[in-house]
């Protein structure tokens, strides 16, 4: 919301800067989003006097003037306009000006004739959207003064971000009670003298069947009006304040809406039929809005209509056909009071916003409903003419939030500021409206009926804490409760310190991304109202969104990347939904590249198998791989599900190369998820003592069928060697030359240690030959 | 007998020239040790010298003995001394052959590293538990109950709309009433973590510090549609708005690692009563006026106030005897102002340049 300047000063003789006004708003909770010049950029435009004006010898449309500035020697300016005659006053745009359009003022030659400025309309002024002719200045304009000056167009405009409680300062006026009470300055109401009212124009019939929601209703009608544009002024202070100018009428209203604060609406009156009535809709009664679309509305939704059908939502907007246009000649003036809740519900059900509906959802002042009825019924005689006749009046304005009154003790208000408060801020408080007083420590507030978000203590708190101002609150540490420290998961710290960089990615993703990994079980949970369909579905792994990730990046030159990322995937459920945490990695490219001491690698399943383990392992816990090819997006033949003891804990594996494809990912690319939920809480490291006799290491080499697996392979070895043994690993793989094909040379190294004595070679003899004898058994294999 | 014993001192003498003169030319320790035995081994030269000695009469041997003895000893010391020398010259060697160029780029280790999000959320967390403020969490597919009614903003409640709400398609809350949506800010965690909280300990005093990822249907250069928030509450028996400053001004003091100073603006949320903006003096330009700050010396950092009484009531809490206060911080916001990130769509993106950059590996 944009106010100028000068309508504030219009209630309260602020003499302060407009940075230190700007400042006051926002210590009193009104914030203050920016302070603008906009009509800065007419300096150079001065009151000009026409002294001649003849036609131009060569074009008919032109004519040459004669102008004084103030200035020695009268001006030459050859002019395209007709509205102006000699004694006019006109603004006037001197060489080197520039306009507010862009337009810079150049001396030039018009059809051969010199031409030292330009006449400006309003439209070159930044002053309205279009004109026709040039701006005709008052009579007592001093010649040669800036235009700016005189029209006060230099003024500042306070750009207001009101906050939903705040509806009493939506508008000028409230806002200037609030600055007038915290000053200390006087604040004058502005109204026009009485309305004179004839019997000859009938008082419209207006029932009213809406009960609370529409306490209060007036309507007027004025017969006879001509329709014209808005005068200047009134364009101009409403595109300074952010609003275009429709016409005369509606610019009015809108002007003692954001001046006043009372949003009112103007019917043509010839388009209505019969008696007007303010009533809920019947279901499915069609509506046009003024916005163009046409609405069905619903039983419940508050309306203002005649005999033939809807004319407004009240509150929110009128419809098209009745609205007041540059045609219209006698107008039905509405002025009302309509619950903020039912305001709301109906303008969210919509989704429509007007200027009006943003004031009646966050509440008008009840009081203010005659008295800008009054007004705007004057100005609209004063300006364009017409009679107006008597007002009719529904309902009690007296009545709505009336007697709203707040009783608790001081202390209660002091202890919760954490500060106490002086007796002299319930004065700035009964200068906003309150009616105060104290007693002891008892207090007693009766609440202003514009003040719609006072109900309780801790409301009044909030008013005293504004008028002292938060800077007057200490800041002081409460006691500290002596807590449990509360041990940080390390999923996340473990595995970046595995050498992978984590990621943070949407929750949500495309509905064909989540095919990709997970079957369509009907589990999926989507968003009504997705930003788009890239982003509309809860994701069930995060896998896509690491591919997504990973793409970015290697379309960015990185040779590869390794990724983790931690957060949740979502699923419906039997209990409604289940939010799952996990964990989830994602390797490809090149794992090492060309340096000095190493050439490049790229990653495989035994990279991302590693870091897995690694991860497991921190946590006192091992995992155990089974192959599985059925995982769906996983390459069969590389992928697997993980196990800790019984439970499935997780998955890794290559990704299906089409998959990967869809990404723009040739290189293989690995990717692993680990449910954290499901797995079991970490073991803490037990101590075993260190053995004192030292082991005996031995290497054997066999030859296998390729196929057989290598956890097969060690789980015979660890069973044929006894009890002696501490460690069984693979230390080599060869199927190059001198293997014949479909075999696979192990080398299998095995170490036994004894905690009581040194081993002798009988020891290792007997475990070898147990081994050889088991390979050659389960496996078929002989020693190489 | 005399010329005996003397050609045997001659050969002696010319002996210790020569060996001296070999040990002296030897250029390794191999050499030298292939000397040793040439004069001092079993078949050595002066073994042969001291077959010599037999065929002197017994009266000479002990003198021409002395004689060979010293001999020994000069050769034995010599070579000590020329093997000590030999091998500082080889370790000199050596040395200047293992010379590297130590201003080669070390092995690369795997760089990985937290997001910046991660890091800003674990220092955040970190300090409000030092202060004994507990960690909770909530789910972010939530009601409408917890996310708005029970935090006092009723349905035709404006800042409603300001929420810009995602919500679930054909998901229904628990009675059926409603459409779930995603959490629009972790305020809902207040609710959840005081009903919780009653359940097992009855009464306050209570402090809670949840962080979590929050939803806005809102998508633009400065605006995300998932992004962090940690909120924090605490309530107790006359927990006072100056506590939230202290509290305040601590956590922002130790979070941006300098004493920043902090002022409160009147605000309105509906969950809080009083509410206030928060903001901090530049961490930029010292307050004194930047393109961060648009001049005016200070940037607003987070919403706070004293929890609205229908919120306690909402949970069971009797809001004439106890009073709390509540903050959400914008995480992504305060590590942006923290590490100097200019835009937002950075943390999201995942650049590994970025978050090599950013990434602390802790
Ligand atoms: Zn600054």
């Amino acid at each position: 919301m944009k106010i100028p300047f000068s309508w504030l000063k219009a209630y309260v003789p602020l003499t302060s800067t407009p940075e230190q006004i700007a400042a006051d708003l926002v210590r009193l909770g009104h914030e203050v989003e920016g302070v603008e010049l906009p009509r800065a950029g007419v300096k150079g435009v001065r009151v000009g006097l026409i002294l001649s004006k003849r036609p131009h010898p060569d074009a008919d449309k032109l004519s040459l003037l004669q102008l004084d500035i103030g200035e020695a020697e009268p001006l030459a300016i050859v002019c395209g306009a007709s509205n102006m005659g000699e004694g006019d006053k006109v603004p006037v745009a001197t060489i080197g000006t520039s306009l507010p359009n862009g337009l810079k003022i150049k001396k030039g030659k018009i059809r051969g004739e010199t031409s030292c400025g330009m006449c400006c309309s309003e439209t070159e002024l930044g002053l309205a959207e279009d004109a026709s002719g040039l701006l005709i200045l008052p009579a007592d304009a001093p010649v040669g003064m800036e235009v700016g000056e005189f029209l006060a167009l230099e003024e500042a405009v306070f750009d207001l971000s009101i906050t939903p409680n705040r509806g009493d300062c939506m508008n000028a006026r409230g806002l200037a009670r609030d600055l007038a009470a915290d000053a200390g300055l006087p604040f004058t109401d502005v109204v026009q003298a009485d309305v004179v009212t004839s019997a000859d124009v009938v008082a419209p019939v207006v029932a009213v069947a809406a009960g609370e929601d529409c306490p209060v209703y007036l309507a007027r009608r004025i017969d006879g009006v001509k329709v014209t544009d808005s005068p200047a002024w009134m364009q101009a202070a409403l595109l300074m304040a952010g609003m275009r100018p429709v016409n005369g009428i509606v610019d009015v209203l809108n002007y003692l809406m954001l001046t006043m604060g009372q949003p009112m609406h103007a019917f043509d009156a010839d388009c209505l039929a019969g008696d007007v009535s303010v009533r809920t809709a019947n279901d499915g009664e069609p509506f046009a809005a003024l916005d163009g679309r046409n609405l069905s509305l619903r039983a419940g939704d508050l309306v203002v209509s005649d005999a033939n059908g809807v004319l407004a939502l009240a509150g929110i907007m009128g419809s098209l056909p009745s609205g007041v246009t540059d045609q219209t000649v006698n107008i039905m003036l509405e002025s009302a009071f309509f619950r903020p809740a039912r305001i709301s519900e109906t303008r969210r059900s919509y989704a429509m916003v007007s200027e009006a509906s943003m004031r009646f959802e966050r509440g008008v002042d009840p009081l203010m409903v005659a008295v800008a009825m009054n007004q705007a019924t004057a100005m609209i005689c004063d300006l364009y003419g017409g009679v107006a006749g008597a007002v009719t009046a529904c309902g009690d304005a007296a009545a709505v939030n009336a007697g709203v009154e707040v009783h608790c003790r001081i202390s209660r208000i002091e202890s919760r500021l954490g500060i106490t408060i002086p007796p002299a801020t319930d004065e700035v408080l009964a200068r906003m409206g309150f009616g105060i007083s104290r007693q002891d420590d008892q207090l007693h507030v009766v609440v202003p009926p514009f003040r719609h978000d006072i109900s309780i203590p801790e409301d009044l708190s909030e008013e005293y804490a504004r008028v002292i101002g938060f800077d007057a609150i200490p800041a002081i540490l409460p006691p500290l409760a002596a807590t449990m420290p509360v041990q940080k998961s390390r999923f996340i710290h473990d595995a970046v310190a595995g050498g992978f960089l984590q990621v943070v990615s949407y929750a949500f993703i495309s509905a064909d991304e989540q095919r990709l990994f997970v079957a369509d079980d009907g589990m999926d949970i989507a968003l009504a109202n997705p930003i788009s369909d890239a982003m509309s579905v809860m994701r069930r792994s995060a896998w896509p969104g690491l591919l997504n990730v990973a793409r970015h990046n290697l379309n960015r030159q990185q040779p590869g990347v390794a990724l983790v990322e931690q957060g949740r995937t979502y699923a419906r459920s039997d209990r409604g939904h289940d939010e799952n945490s996990v964990l989830a990695w994602l390797v490809t490219g090149e794992m090492e590249q060309d340096e000095w001491y190493g050439t490049a690698r790229s990653a495989d399943f035994f990279d991302l198998k590693g870091a897995v383990e690694a991860w497991l392992s921190v946590r006192g816990l091992s995992g155990r791989f089974v192959a599985d090819d059925a995982i769906q997006g996983l390459q069969a033949g590389q992928s697997a599900k993980i196990l800790v003891g019984r439970s499935e804990v997780g998955r890794i594996g290559r990704v299906d190369a089409d998959i990967a494809a869809r990404f723009d990912i040739d290189a293989p690319v690995f990717v692993a998820e680990m449910a954290l939920d499901l797995l079991p809480a970490a073991k803490p490291a037990k101590f075993a003592p260190l053995p004192e006799f030292p082991g005996v290491e031995r290497d054997l080499v066999f030859l296998f069928e390729r196929g057989c697996s290598s956890d097969a392979i060690l789980d015979a070895v660890r069973s044929a060697a006894g009890k002696l043994l501490t460690e069984a690993r693979i230390f080599d793989l060869y199927d190059g030359k001198g293997v014949p094909d479909g075999k696979v040379s192990l080398g299998i190294r095995f170490v036994l240690q004894d905690g009581s004595r040194t081993l002798t070679q009988e020891d290792s003899d007997a475990a070898s030959t147990a081994i050889i004898a088991a390979m050659q058994k389960r496996f078929d294999a002989p020693l190489r | 007998m005399m010329s005996e014993i003397d050609a045997l001192k001659v050969q002696l003498e010319s002996l210790q020239s020569e060996a001296l003169a070999a040990f002296a030319a030897a250029e390794n320790p191999a050499a030298l040790q292939q000397l040793r035995v040439h004069y001092l081994g079993k078949k050595g030269a002066l073994t042969e010298v001291l077959k010599g000695v037999g065929r002197l009469p017994p009266e000479a041997r002990p003198v021409i003995g002395q004689y060979v003895n010293d001999t020994k000893a000069v050769l034995a010391g010599a070579l000590e001394r020329g093997e000590a020398e030999l091998a500082v010259r080889a370790k000199a060697i050596r040395i200047q052959a293992e010379r590297i160029d130590i201003t080669l780029p070390g092995r690369k280790a795997a760089a990985g590293g937290l997001h910046p999000v991660q890091q800003g959320l674990d220092e955040m967390t970190e300090i409000f538990s030092q202060m004994g403020f507990a960690i909770a969490e909530g789910p972010e597919i939530e009601d409408e109950f917890h996310n708005f009614d029970a935090l006092n903003i009723p349905p035709e409640h404006p800042a409603r709309a300001m929420h810009d709400t995602f919500f679930i398609k054909d998901m229904l809350n628990e009675a059926g009433t409603e459409p779930m949506l995603l959490r629009t800010h972790t305020s809902p965690v207040q609710i959840r973590a005081m009903k919780r909280f009653l359940s097992e300990s009855g009464e306050p005093p209570l402090a809670v510090v949840a962080p979590g990822r929050v939803y806005r249907c809102d998508y633009d250069v400065t605006h995300s549609p998932m992004f962090h928030q940690v909120e924090v509450f605490k309530v107790d028996r006359n927990v006072s708005m100056a506590h939230l400053k202290g509290v305040l001004r601590h956590f922002l003091s130790a979070y941006f690692e300098k004493d920043v100073g902090i002022r409160l603006r009147p605000h309105y949320f509906p969950f809080t009563e009083p509410s206030a903006e928060v903001d901090i003096s530049c961490v930029f330009c010292a307050s004194k006026g930047c393109r961060i700050c648009k001049g005016s010396g200070w940037i607003e950092v987070l919403g706070s106030g004293m929890i609205h009484p229908n919120v306690l009531r909402a949970v069971g809490i009797d809001s004439s005897e106890f009073s709390g206060f509540a903050f959400g911080l914008g995480v992504e916001r305060l590590v942006m102002l923290k590490q100097g990130i200019p835009d937002l769509r950075l943390f999201f993106e995942n650049d590994v340049r970025f978050l090599r950059k950013m990434g602390g590996t802790r």
